[in-house]
């Protein structure tokens, strides 16, 4: 207890690396370095901090280590979704940096509820169950393609072109569109990652053109009769409800569907065939039981989420499990550590037919992915059909991978394996 | 109609706050409370909650 009382006050409000460093410095709570290249959510150094103690200090504020104080942070309304600092505290100005600014997840409150109650229709679970057809007969054409040749470059031949072609079908796009739309998903993801100052001037060039493309996709499902989906559901939120979404949040919200629900999906798709290649008795289960596929997309998201951490920010002081958190703090919940927590999960291996408490791979509260009906659908199509197809996966060299920090996945993974099914 | 939230399965996001505020909302500690018999006239945003819950922990039963 007394120990606990003398951890002094955490205050963030500078974006000042060095005057938050002096603030916060505190022997007894462990300090994690995330703003180190090298620096990995399942490194030693984030197990050792999450058995000291609840939280770790940062660069950037506090990182909460531990299942149930993410999972009571995730939720708490004293709290707002933390991301929407990122272009003012890297001094990021263009066209991504408004657009961040302006869309979804920056905004909170009366606002940010009603851009969500007219985005849910175009998200609803139902119309998911409807495509689901189609992901299938995507995954399968996919492998089609070098099931034969048994072996092929994970990320290039299927979980890139399966992420961007889930996108045509649910825009009611011609498939051919699919390299462009990776390719803005892929330039536009940059500015996520540590490099983005030096890419400037290629997200924003990405950004633009997709604004260009929604503009035009939008003008052209607008002169035929709308219909029930996705973007018939959006428009008609656009000139119909009682609330209305504004032209310019029509388009943010189909640029952060494009661009959230391609680089999203590549990366743990990516993730989930490492997860299974170094784990064959589960994806040999997996081939024998389709129907856990849903399962795995969780157990997946558990021991190796894509998003590494959720930030939020304090917008008023409170204390919290012995420490006082003051407004403006920046708070990282490492989905990836809580959910490996012996103290949630006593046996925290990768096993697909446990049973297991929900992970945080989409965040949670009111900034829940709000894609996530669309993420599990085409994800547990995906893994129980390769499954079925591609028994025995294995590195065929070499895999090479992002960062493992913020969102991560594999660049490249070259597998071999025997066609099946 | 009749609104029923699965306890062991709801973890709070507040989704149905946001789809449906004349029915659920939070109270002071937090904790999510809802109107069990709301009017029919309720019933679309109902289902838009019920849809939207990250955890399908919500359920209609009868008009």
């Amino acid at each position: 207890m007394t120990r606990l009382r003398q951890l002094p006050a955490i205050a963030l409000n500078e974006s000042n690396e060095m005057s938050t460093r002096a603030v916060i410095a505190e022997a007894d709570v462990p300090y994690l370095d995330v703003s180190d290249p090298s620096f990995s959510v399942r490194s030693a150094a984030v197990t050792d901090a999450r058995e000291r103690h609840w939280y770790a200090r940062t660069p950037y504020g506090i990182a909460v280590l531990r299942y149930d104080e993410v999972r009571r942070l995730l939720v708490d309304q004293r709290l707002r979704q933390g991301s929407y600092a990122w272009p003012a505290l890297n001094d990021a100005t263009g066209a991504f940096a408004h657009w961040w600014s302006r869309m979804l997840l920056s905004r909170e409150g009366a606002d940010h509820a009603r851009l969500r109650r007219l985005g849910n229709p175009a998200f609803s679970p139902r119309l998911v169950t409807s495509l689901k057809p189609h992901f299938s007969a995507l995954a399968n054409e996919l492998i089609d393609a070098f099931a034969a040749a048994g072996r092929c470059e994970f990320i290039a031949d299927f979980s890139e072109p399966y992420a961007s072609r889930v996108i045509c079908i649910l825009l009611g796009l011609p498939h051919g569109n699919w390299k462009k739309f990776a390719s803005i998903a892929a330039d536009m993801g940059l500015a996520l990652g540590v490099t983005f100052k030096r890419d400037l001037v290629r997200i924003d060039a990405a950004t633009l053109s997709l604004f260009d493309y929604a503009r035009e996709l939008i003008a052209q499902r607008r002169a035929l009769p709308l219909g029930e989906d996705f973007l018939s559901l959006l428009i008609k939120a656009n000139r119909e409800s009682e609330e209305v979404l504004s032209e310019q949040e029509l388009l943010d919200m189909v640029v952060l569907a494009i661009f959230g629900g391609i680089d999203t999906t590549r990366n743990q798709l990516g993730l989930a065939m490492d997860l299974f290649v170094r784990h064959p008795a589960q994806w040999a289960l997996l081939g024998t039981r389709p129907q856990l596929g849903r399962a795995a997309v969780e157990e997946v998201m558990r021991v190796r989420p894509t998003v590494t951490w959720v930030t939020r920010e304090a917008v008023e002081d409170f204390d919290f499990e012995g420490l006082r958190i003051r407004r403006g703090t920046t708070l990282q919940m490492f989905s990836q550590a809580a959910c490996s927590d012996p103290r949630a999960f006593p046996d925290a291996g990768f096993d697909i037919a446990a049973e297991r408490k929900p992970h945080f791979g989409f965040g949670g509260g009111a900034h829940h992915c709000m894609g996530h009906f669309i993420a599990r659908g085409d994800m547990t199509e995906a893994l129980a059909i390769l499954a079925g197809r591609l028994r025995a996966p294995a590195f065929d060299g070499e895999p090479e991978f992002m960062p493992d920090s913020g969102n991560t996945g594999a660049i490249r993974m070259p597998i071999r394996f025997t066609a099946g099914g | 109609m009749k609104v029923k939230v699965d306890s062991s399965l709801c973890r709070g996001h507040g989704q149905c706050v946001i789809a449906a505020p004349e029915v659920f909302r939070f109270d002071e500690n937090q904790k999510l409370v809802w109107v069990e018999a709301p009017d029919a006239r309720l019933r679309r945003a109902v289902e838009e909650a019920a849809d939207v819950c990250p955890e399908q922990a919500i359920t209609i039963v009868g008009d």
